[in-house]
């Protein structure tokens, strides 16, 4: 079976690197499956789950929010898909009871800023920190 | 009494010695957050390029909508200006080098008729401005050793936001890059419009050829893109002005531990020269006192 070249890049680090036969992720305009010779893509990906398909089996990423571009490789034939993400992590790398601890924390934060009205700075931080625990929780309960 | 000078310059040695351990210990540190800022620069770099990339893809997919977000104003009414620099000092000319970048560009800028917003990373930007009769409108402080992306992010939205608003035309950039462990050097960009990455190196990332797909539509992408491609590239700018400011401290530091040895040096052979006159002194007076009594008897 053929494969492809599959990159999870955050600002910190590469996340994983290697050869894929799939990679499955949701954009703004819904799910999407990137398979080897695939057209070359630029596009969005919503935050939530990002499957990569490999010979040795399936890898899942907490991707919260990024891109995704597929184009040729520089070897010939080869097609190269690349996320990136300002945040990521694998999920079988997602410590449950800290993003449980940071979903309450997180709760918390929102119920406060949303009682002291008109700080909307904390309000969207608590928001988005509390978007970011859930998905860690859901990624890792699967 | 020559035994006194030789007191005062015990004690400047103790200084000066005291002083080295300091300077050796900062040396040190700085030499190990050197191999790991780099490190940190060189883990950014796929992220960084691959931004890169998929902006000049989604430029060429839409060159119309690219060109309000990457192409030169004509006019700039009020532009934003970042300085990159350190949160301490110590560090040789680094942080100076930086400001003095920043000034000359703000007086350039004004004499053009510009009005400048000043925003600035470290603590040291806001006195020095402040000297000079320029206001730093907000210091981002707390981080320039070890900058997180999320401090990108925040810096990004706040810089951003005039520009978006209208009220800015242009944001620019005053930052160190490391090139290597032996060269960095100050450098000015613009971030907004973002500017297309002109030298992408290594990394083979001509632009595709042929038919890209975009998912959302490319002017949608553009907008959602160019934020995010503002947040990698002030973050790239955070690590290697990190990892510059360690440098610079490591070998300023390296310089001043030569010289409190240096001094130290010199002030033993003093204190050495001192101690013996007083010796010979003593000996003179004891002989002299001698021979006077002999000679009286």
């Amino acid at each position: 079976m053929s494969t492809m070249k599959v990159e999870i890049v955050t600002p910190e680090a590469a996340l994983w690197a290697g050869d894929a036969t799939a990679l499955v992720a949701r954009s703004s305009d819904g799910d999407f499956t990137i398979l080897p010779q695939h057209t070359p893509t630029v596009g969005d990906i919503v935050p939530g789950i990002v499957r990569v398909h490999t010979d040795q089996g399936e890898l899942a990423f907490a991707v919260h929010g990024g891109y995704f571009q597929v184009g040729p490789d520089d070897h010939e034939g080869v097609t190269r898909a690349t996320v990136l993400a300002g945040v990521a992590e694998k999920t079988t790398e997602i410590d449950v009871a800290r993003a449980q601890a940071a979903k309450e924390q997180a709760e918390a934060d929102l119920a406060s800023a949303r009682s002291d009205a008109g700080d909307h700075a904390a309000q969207h931080l608590a928001e988005s920190a509390l978007e970011r625990a859930e998905l860690r929780l859901r990624a890792a309960s699967k | 009494m020559a035994g006194g000078q030789e007191r005062i310059l015990r004690r400047r040695i103790k200084s000066v010695q005291a002083t080295r351990k300091i300077t050796k210990a900062m040396e040190l540190i700085a030499a190990s957050q050197i191999s790991r800022s780099q490190a940190r620069i060189i883990a950014n770099r796929p992220y960084r390029h691959g931004m890169q990339r998929i902006v000049i893809e989604a430029a060429l997919g839409d060159p119309a909508a690219a060109k309000k977000l990457l192409a030169v104003p004509e006019k700039v009414d009020a532009a934003i200006v970042l300085v990159v620099t350190g949160d301490r000092g110590l560090s040789g000319a680094y942080n100076s080098s930086v400001m003095r970048a920043g000034e000359r560009m703000v007086n350039e800028l004004r004499s053009q008729g510009t009005t400048v917003r000043l925003f600035a990373v470290g603590k040291k930007a806001a006195g020095f401005f402040r000297f000079r009769g320029m206001e730093v409108e907000q210091s981002f402080v707390g981080f320039a050793d070890r900058p997180n992306f999320s401090d990108a992010r925040l810096i990004a939205g706040v810089i951003a936001a005039p520009f978006i608003d209208g009220e800015a035309q242009q944001v620019l950039l005053v930052s160190t890059r490391f090139h290597s462990a032996g060269s960095q050097s100050v450098h000015t960009e613009q971030l907004l419009p973002l500017s297309m990455p002109d030298v992408i190196v290594d990394d083979t990332p001509k632009p595709l050829k042929g038919y890209t797909e975009f998912e959302p539509e490319v002017e949608q992408l553009l907008m959602q893109l160019a934020p995010r491609a503002l947040e990698s590239e002030i973050f790239s700018a955070l690590l290697e002005g990190a990892a510059s400011f360690h440098t610079s401290q490591q070998r300023a530091m390296a310089a001043a531990t030569e010289n409190a040895d240096e001094l130290g040096l010199t002030l033993t052979r003093i204190m050495n020269r001192a101690r013996q006159d007083s010796i010979t002194t003593e000996i003179m007076e004891i002989v002299s006192g001698a021979e006077a009594l002999r000679s009286g008897k």
